[in-house]
């Protein structure tokens, strides 16, 4: 449990934090709140010859309204996440998925951009930023740029950070009147990873019918995904929880590949999939029409 | 864990069976392949370094080739062991003519232990399959170039 040998940098800036990952290259990792990177060096799956820890970049801590938007900065913990007021009351999607995170001890240590960049197939926020159409802020030495969600996850563990950035922000929409959000996961007891997670969002229009809808599934596939056929069911729809279960069952696409593993074999995950974003979609729909919040 | 796919080459069968079996040519497309050698006949030790992302590590082992049917099909057996852990793994090799591309189907069993195996169980499927993706995407480019 003790790691192979490495060189430390601490940073306590952005532009510190690009110079240094410019200079390493690849030998170089970026820590963040050690959650994912810290068990894989102990076990020496993972042995970088240098650690940047980014987790002294107090500036990429916040949680603010702009423009119509949340921004969220990278360090921010899943606990932050979790009791923010200002997300709770205009974003609660965050909250209700990152208290579905892991256990205490990596809700307090783990952050978004952390969770977001390492891009584990099983992780829970890349199911809600997706389903939240997120914006992702990434930052290198030449300046910023902006990806929308569906475009960051590329693979399993692999995304569309290119080497020397840095994921800074994450943008959510302020939530919309009679809308609905809800995450809901199926656990693996012994990690805390989702077996299957799905996140829905959901507004209704005048007269009730279904204005727009959008479904993250994670755990299921080597990426996140937007579940785009249950959404086109739903969507311009007058809906009632048949349909919501109806659409449901188009939740695995025919063309994903499907993950498979000790715990849960292929037909299993596909068949929860279906299950989870029926639930997720049940408690995003009587969110919106007010029933509970 | 069984692996099992197909891949459609860019060439004739004879043409993707001599790159197949021909050392330095087979480890330019082995995915982080940094050195084969043959130790007897159909009989190569190599380094790997394999891996996803974070996770990857250094392995040293064979890979003995056998029961060859030219340019038809052969056996393939891996064994290697690394930091993380070891991987032993048999299969079988087809190449099928279709008209100027050549098919190649492969099924086979492979069995992981060790750290790699425990710790990365949820993810070994996916990466192995991956692994072998890169591998034949390689040979597609070596036999195009």
């Amino acid at each position: 449990m003790i790691p192979a040998a490495f060189e430390y940098h601490a940073p306590k800036s952005l532009e510190e934090a690009l110079r240094l990952l410019n200079r390493h290259g690849s030998e170089a990792k970026l820590l963040a709140g050690g959650h994912s990177l810290l068990p894989l060096m102990k076990l020496r799956l993972a042995a970088p010859r240098c650690v940047i820890d980014i987790g002294r970049i107090h500036a990429l801590r916040y949680i603010r309204e702009e423009n119509g938007r949340i921004a969220i900065g990278a360090l921010t913990t899943h606990s932050e996440v979790l009791e923010s007021p200002l997300l709770r009351a205009k974003c609660p999607l965050l909250p209700q998925t990152a208290r579905e995170i892991g256990d205490v001890q990596v809700r307090n240590r783990g952050t978004i951009g952390g969770s977001l960049a390492h891009a584990d197939p099983a992780a829970d926020y890349p199911a809600a930023v997706l389903a939240l159409e997120a914006e992702i802020v990434v930052a290198s030495a030449d300046g910023t740029r902006t990806l929308r969600a569906a475009e960051f996850f590329v693979d399993m563990l692999t995304t569309a950070l290119l080497p020397g950035e840095i994921l800074t922000e994450v943008r959510v929409p302020v939530l919309s009147p009679r809308t609905g959000t809800a995450y809901r996961k199926l656990h693996q007891p012994a990690s805390g990873f989702a077996i299957v997670g799905a996140a829905a969002r959901l507004t209704l229009g005048p007269g009730g019918k279904v204005e727009h809808v959008a479904v993250g599934l994670t755990g299921v596939a080597p990426k996140a995904y937007r579940a785009t056929a249950v959404e086109k069911a739903l969507t311009g729809k007058k809906v009632s929880e048949k349909q919501l279960a109806e659409a449901a069952r188009h939740a695995v696409p025919q063309d994903v590949e499907l993950l498979s593993d000790l715990h849960a074999s292929s037909e299993y995950r596909k068949a929860m999939a279906v299950v989870f974003a029926r639930r997720a979609l049940e408690d995003a729909f009587s969110h919106a029409q007010g029933k509970k919040k | 864990m069984k692996l099992q796919g197909s891949y459609t080459l860019p060439a004739k069968r004879e043409v993707v069976w001599q790159l197949l079996n021909e050392p330095k040519q087979l480890a330019a497309c082995l995915p982080g392949c940094e050195q084969i050698e043959a130790v007897g006949s159909d009989h190569y030790q190599v380094k790997l370094k394999l891996g996803f992302a974070a996770i990857s590590g250094s392995y040293s082992g064979s890979v003995r080739l056998s029961d060859k049917k030219p340019p038809e099909s052969f056996r393939m057996n891996v064994e290697g062991r690394g930091t993380a852990g070891f991987v032993q793994g048999e299969a079988k090799i087809e190449l099928v003519d279709d008209g100027d591309q050549t098919v190649v189907r492969y099924s086979g069993v492979a069995s992981v232990g060790g750290l790699v195996a425990s710790v990365g169980n949820r993810m070994m499927e996916l990466a192995a399959r991956r692994i072998l993706e890169q591998f034949f995407a390689n040979v597609a480019s070596q036999l195009r170039a």
